[in-house]
């Protein structure tokens, strides 16, 4: 029908711009980072011609295991803490009235306009083995002396959480807005005590919320770079450095594209999951 | 009168839904012309369809002669009236009614002119600074009648206009939406769910169910004579008696025999021959009920009964008894001061009966239209009198 | 019903825990000691230091040039992305469309920075300011989508028809209904675009060429090579105007009211 296809010709130039900037500018250069990680590397830093699976088999290598691992637990620790800490919050704010949530959200979110880099550089300071920080905590005696609180894995899952939780808060705070409180009324009015409510009640009612604050944690810590780089030192480094180092250090651009791969496999996964739930839903509902 | 607007056969389907299936109907200019039917049985789809927010798969939409099946909403001589009101909230009362004549490129006196008389129609001439968010919901409402009938549509649409109005409000409205039609005189296609807007307002009503057409017909046509059960049941309240013809009497009347009661008199307007099945519908109104035995009468139904409940309004009370098996609802009007009376109680015998002329007999009954009827709670536990289907 | 008192403790906590580096961060911009080591002194010393840097200044320009254009061009993108998105919501080509915007919301920065480096290098373009101004449209584009979309989802749809019924074509209802509503939207959107484009280093730090620095590139070769004091000034600057920025456009929203 003439219709129907003059609304077809619409739609196609509608979503002309971005379908093809994101096409050219996201989806090839993805495409590009499979095809060089199945190139040779140049000794002077460049591409080869031919094509190898040596990049992919040099993967396999007890260092680059030690590392996979460690982003792993990492991310999936940084999620969890992120979660148990932005839930209770996002609750609050969700009861409290008008005037108070903007000024929380306002508070909430104006770390978060400040440079990330700089945030990370003020942890790098408050965790010095010379800080305030590291004094109170021996002079109390809950760690001893010669422990650091910088340069290790545990600086990175802190540093991590610290830059993710508002991530969280915010579509944690979103579904909270959403939810209908008289429903856990209704549980303890059945004789619910406050936390089983909370637990079948609550949780489930902000389900796609927090699905949501998982991504938006769990997968950016997957590939975290700067703040291993700046506060994790040897022992906290994390998939992100590896290929920082390829790229910058090595100039072996073959071998960072082989790390890229597995990074982009594992990131695909939740991905995914969550885009196959959005399809259950007729149109796309903006997460923000 | 020739028909102004037109629906010729249409259909509309909405994926598995078939909303408007085959559907022809012709209103008349000038008049109030009502859709009334439950929700999901298609009428706002018509009415969509009417202002070109929806194009028919199948049929078309004549104006004045014109076909306009094919021409998009902002080119079609008509205006809605959105059950939301659909005021743009970033312009004032006096900028949303300024639009449509703003969009038409007339001049700058011609609108100045034009919005101060909607506004004066209106009065809302001291408000006309105001923006959407500052205005009560029947304040809204009129606003959205003057932006739409300031373009002088050939025929304004109404979807559900007093819904969201509470009752007093709608009450009010309801006559300043006759008053408007009165004064301006266009014809007027209002959908509602509410039988007593679709009554009071309108010339004629078109009942839809399911995506057709049950009948269509003045208020009292509608009322007194239903054609179906669906009519009968959705526009007040009545009595469902299937029976049998089993000889005619005089030249206009036969008898029926419902249940086992025997010789009931009914009116033969369809000419209905001994043998043949027949419903009968009958309004709980046209009943009446007392504790002595009424008169015999040539063409009056009497017949013995017990109370099983009641419900006692003010101006009427609402029976239900129970006789030969069937239970029947009668409605009374108390003329006389209530308390002076000896009242009529649960369980007491009575009689009831009916004139002739007053029973109706439908085209077509189906048996899942009874539970439109209303009826009175049971108690837990036993079954209903009607098999309902879910 | 008594309300429970812990999650309250949690958002005061957390609060702190936010605020808590960066107050660290304004005291010491101010102590005249070129370590963290102990209070010096009240100085404005690094502040004046700060200003004397020429190539802060000369990254600072880059970050505004690139963040203004970066803007201007994903808004437009990004906002006929929603309205596709938002009309032709149920058809295939939407649902692979919402995919492709939404991916890069959720992937790690550094794939994007790795990708489009290889895109460059591939395609022989020089790394320079373009290949930074390319990158944060790419990536400013989901943003502003995200956040237009959200707002067209709460439009009243009859508001439209309302148009169209009242005689506006195609043109005449985006004028005069569309876009005015849409505004909060799109100033919101276009600030996000904006913050993220000057915020950022992971893929600006894989785009960049030799000569092109940004603001926080600037920033992270001052944390691992250069004086600490002068970024704390820095910090304490740059959180000032952030500061000042958001009160301004709370009170501009505010006062629309």
């Amino acid at each position: 029908m003439r219709r129907e296809s003059r609304q077809k010709i619409r739609e196609t130039l509608v979503s002309f711009p971005s379908l093809f900037w994101l096409s050219l500018f996201f989806i090839v250069p993805t495409l590009f980072v499979f095809a060089i990680a199945l190139k040779p590397a140049n000794p002077y830093g460049g591409i080869a011609s031919g094509w190898t699976w040596d990049n992919l088999r040099s993967l396999v290598n007890p260092n680059y295991l030690v590392v996979a691992w460690r982003t792993l637990w990492i991310s999936v620790l940084s999620a969890a803490v992120c979660i148990v800490l932005a839930t209770p919050i996002g609750y609050y704010l969700a009861r409290v009235t008008a005037r108070w949530k903007s000024f929380f959200l306002m508070l909430i979110i104006v770390p978060f306009w400040t440079n990330f880099l700089i945030r990370i550089f003020a942890w790098k300071i408050l965790l010095h083995p010379e800080g305030a920080i590291k004094k109170v905590l021996a002079f109390s005696g809950l760690i001893g002396p010669q422990t650091s609180l910088l340069y290790n894995a545990g600086a990175v899952v802190l540093v991590t959480v610290y830059t993710f939780l508002p991530f969280t808060i915010l579509p944690i705070y979103a579904a909270a807005e959403k939810f209908d409180f008289q429903l856990l009324e209704a549980a303890r009015d059945l004789g619910a005590k406050r936390l089983q409510a909370f637990a079948r009640i609550f949780l489930p009612g902000i389900r796609r919320g927090l699905i949501t604050a998982v991504l938006f944690v769990f997968i950016p810590a997957l590939g975290s770079y700067v703040i291993p780089d700046i506060v994790g030192g040897p022992s906290g480094e994390m998939i992100g450095n590896k290929i920082a180092q390829r790229v910058f250090v090595d100039r072996n651009l073959p071998q960072a594209s082989a790390l890229s791969v597995v990074l982009i496999l594992s990131v695909l996964a939740p991905l995914v999951t969550v885009l196959a739930l959005q399809r259950k839903r007729e149109k796309p509902e903006s997460l923000l | 009168m020739s028909e102004f607007l037109e629906f010729r056969n249409v259909s509309k389907r909405f994926g598995p839904i078939q909303a408007v299936n085959g559907v022809s109907l012709g209103i008349k200019k000038g008049e109030f012309f009502s859709l009334l039917g439950p929700s999901g049985c298609g009428k706002t789809t018509m009415l969509r369809l009417a202002a070109g927010f929806e194009h028919p798969d199948a049929g078309g939409v004549i104006l004045d002669g014109e076909d306009i099946t094919d021409l998009p909403p902002n080119k079609r001589k008509v205006n809605t009236i959105f059950q939301s009101y659909a005021l743009f909230p970033h312009l004032t009362v006096w900028e949303n009614i300024a639009f449509g004549l703003r969009v038409a490129k007339r001049t700058k006196r011609d609108i100045d002119t034009e919005v101060e008389a909607m506004l004066r129609l209106i009065r809302m001439g001291d408000q006309a600074h105001k923006k959407p968010d500052q205005l009560s919901g029947g304040q809204k409402q009129r606003v959205a009648i003057a932006r739409a009938l300031i373009n002088k549509p050939r025929v304004l649409l109404l979807d559900e206009p007093l819904a969201a109005l509470d009752l007093k409000l709608r009450q009010r409205m309801l006559i300043e939406l006759d008053m408007i039609h009165d004064q301006v005189g266009i014809t007027f296609l209002y959908v509602t769910h509410d039988q007593g807007e679709a009554m009071s307002l309108s010339d004629r009503i078109a009942v839809m169910d399911s995506g057709r057409i049950e009948q269509v017909g003045s208020p009292a046509e509608i009322y007194e004579t239903p054609r179906t059960s669906f009519v009968a049941a959705f526009i007040g309240d009545t009595n469902f008696l299937e029976g049998e013809v089993t000889g005619l009497v005089e030249s206009e009347y036969c008898q029926v025999k419902i249940a086992d009661i025997p010789g009931v008199i009914c009116f033969n307007d369809k000419s209905m021959k001994p043998g043949n099945p027949v419903y009968l519908s009958i309004r709980p109104e046209k009943i009446h009920i007392s504790r002595d035995r009424p008169e015999e009468s040539r063409l009056r139904n009497i017949v013995p009964a017990v109370v099983e409940d009641m419900i006692y309004l003010g101006s009427t009370t609402k029976y239900w008894v129970r006789t030969h098996g069937l239970r029947v609802q009668v409605l009374r009007q108390h003329f006389r001061f209530f308390l002076d009376e000896k009242p009529i109680r649960w369980n007491d015998d009575v009689w009831i009966w009916w004139h002739g002329d007053d029973g109706f007999m439908l085209d077509r009954y189906r048996a899942v239209d009874e539970h439109l009827v209303t009826l009175p709670p049971r108690k837990v536990g036993e079954p209903e009198d009607n098999d309902e289907k879910p | 019903m008594r309300r429970s008192r812990f999650p309250f403790f949690v958002t005061m906590a957390v609060l702190f825990f936010f605020y808590l580096p960066i107050l660290i961060l304004i005291v010491n911009s101010f102590n005249a000691s070129r370590f963290e080591s102990g209070w010096q002194g009240f100085s404005l010393i690094w502040y004046k230091r700060l200003f004397h840097e020429p190539e802060i200044w000369r990254a600072a320009k880059n970050s505004l040039l690139i963040a203004a254009s970066a803007t201007v061009v994903s808004l437009v993108i990004g906002t006929t992305a929603a309205i596709a998105l938002h009309r032709f919501a149920r058809s295939r080509l939407q649902r692979f469309h919402f995919g492709l915007v939404y991916t890069p919301l959720v992937v790690p920065e550094i794939l994007m920075g790795i990708s489009l480096l290889m895109l460059f290098v591939a395609a022989g373009v020089e790394l320079g300011l373009f290949t930074i101004f390319l990158a944060h449209v790419t990536f400013c584009i989901s943003f502003v989508a995200m956040t237009v979309l959200a707002r067209l989802q709460d439009f009243d749809e009859s508001i439209v028809e309302a148009a169209q019924d009242l005689g506006a074509g195609w043109w005449a209802t985006t004028r005069r209904v569309l876009l005015p509503m849409l505004l909060p939207g799109l100033i919101a959107g276009g600030l996000l675009a904006f913050t993220l484009s000057i915020d950022d280093f992971v893929i600006t730090f894989f785009v960049a060429g030799p000569g092109s620095t940004t603001l926080p590139i600037r920033v992270y070769s001052m944390i691992k090579y250069g004086s600490p004091p002068l970024i704390n000034a820095l910090s304490t600057i740059l959180l000032v105007l952030t500061f000042t920025a958001v009160a301004a456009s709370q009170r501009l929203s505010r006062s629309r009211h």
